[in-house]
């Protein structure tokens, strides 16, 4: 058994609302009272690309969700998007555990992002929305000026999460504390700053988005 | 279906376990102050959080490296603060921080 499957289990039995066995490789199917059993992948993968989807969807047959273990885990657009045409929920493991209680494994999204992700969505001026990462936003307004957005979740984001964004995924325009009780530390603001982007809240760049 | 015998609570490190197995595997460590908090501490947790504190620059990467190395097999989620971020929000007191060596010490 493998280490991300042992902690999977773990967290499972620690938490007591959903029981999980371990099927094989990669594979452990999630029971819980009054809702369907999810067959779920649980992958130690640092990155989920479209190869590493296609893969798991066609060596599980039945599977209901894609788990990426690791707390740096990120999804690439074109994975999330064939996961999704797929009927095939994906996320963290909060997602996973949250999903097999709601019986909606198949339709959900990873939780850390969607709201957020949703946000860009629904702006009235936002024409186009690339999903570039999980985390990874392309927009075009509707008066042509794009711009690439990164997402970062933590309450209280350091200059190190924004260097790292943008070394993991590269220059982006503008940095997004997503946590909406977060508060940038004022490194990260000056960080942002010597790579050449903002770092900012959802208001911040609601009114910035307005603007341009 | 494989089978394990007793709890997966067992089957995995402990608090202790990790920050010895981090000690010993990240030798530039000891040129940071380096923590752990959250639901590990308390039991099984489905990440293990740990918090880094010291000053950007080449130790800051070879760091970096050796935390991955090490934590190949761990759920880690690591927090890199500079000592000013630390400063100014108090995480280590807000957090109930633990050092890595207290920790350590108490492994078997």
């Amino acid at each position: 058994m493998n280490w991300q499957i042992r902690y999977a289990l773990a967290s499972f039995e620690e938490k007591g609302n959903s029981a999980a066995e371990h099927l094989g490789g990669d594979v452990i199917r999630v029971t819980t009272p009054h809702r369907p059993d999810v067959l779920a992948v649980i992958t130690a993968a640092d990155m989920v690309d479209h190869a590493t989807a296609v893969r798991y969807l066609e060596e599980t047959q039945g599977l209901d969700f894609l788990c990426g273990y690791r707390a740096h885990c990120a999804w690439d657009g074109m994975a999330i998007l064939y996961l999704e045409e797929n009927h095939v929920g994906w996320g963290n493991f909060g997602t996973l555990t949250s999903a097999a209680l709601s019986g909606n494994a198949n339709s959900a999204q990873h939780k850390v992002y969607k709201f957020s992700d949703r946000l860009l969505r629904q702006h009235d001026r936002i024409m186009k929305v690339e999903r570039e990462f999980d985390r990874i936003h392309h927009i075009t307004l509707r008066n042509g000026k794009a711009f690439r957005i990164g997402m970062i979740a933590d309450y209280e984001p350091t200059a190190d999460e924004v260097r790292s964004l943008w070394e993991r995924f590269g220059p982006v325009d503008i940095v997004w504390n997503i946590n909406p009780n977060g508060t940038p530390q004022p490194e990260a603001t000056e960080a942002g700053v010597q790579l050449g982007c903002k770092v900012m809240k959802w208001n911040e760049l609601r009114d910035h988005l307005n603007r341009a | 279906m494989e089978r394990v015998e007793g709890s997966f609570e067992q089957s995995v490190m402990t608090a202790s376990e990790i920050a010895a197995h981090l000690l010993g595997k990240c030798a530039t460590l000891k040129y940071f102050d380096a923590y752990m908090f959250g639901s590990t501490l308390h039991g099984v947790g489905q990440d293990i959080d740990i918090l880094i504190v010291g000053t950007d620059g080449t130790l800051l990467a070879r760091l970096k490296k050796e935390i991955l190395h090490a934590g190949e097999k761990l759920p880690l989620h690591v927090l890199y603060m500079l000592p000013s971020e630390e400063d100014h929000t108090q995480f280590v007191l807000k957090q109930k921080c633990i050092p890595l060596s207290e920790l350590a010490s108490l492994a078997v």
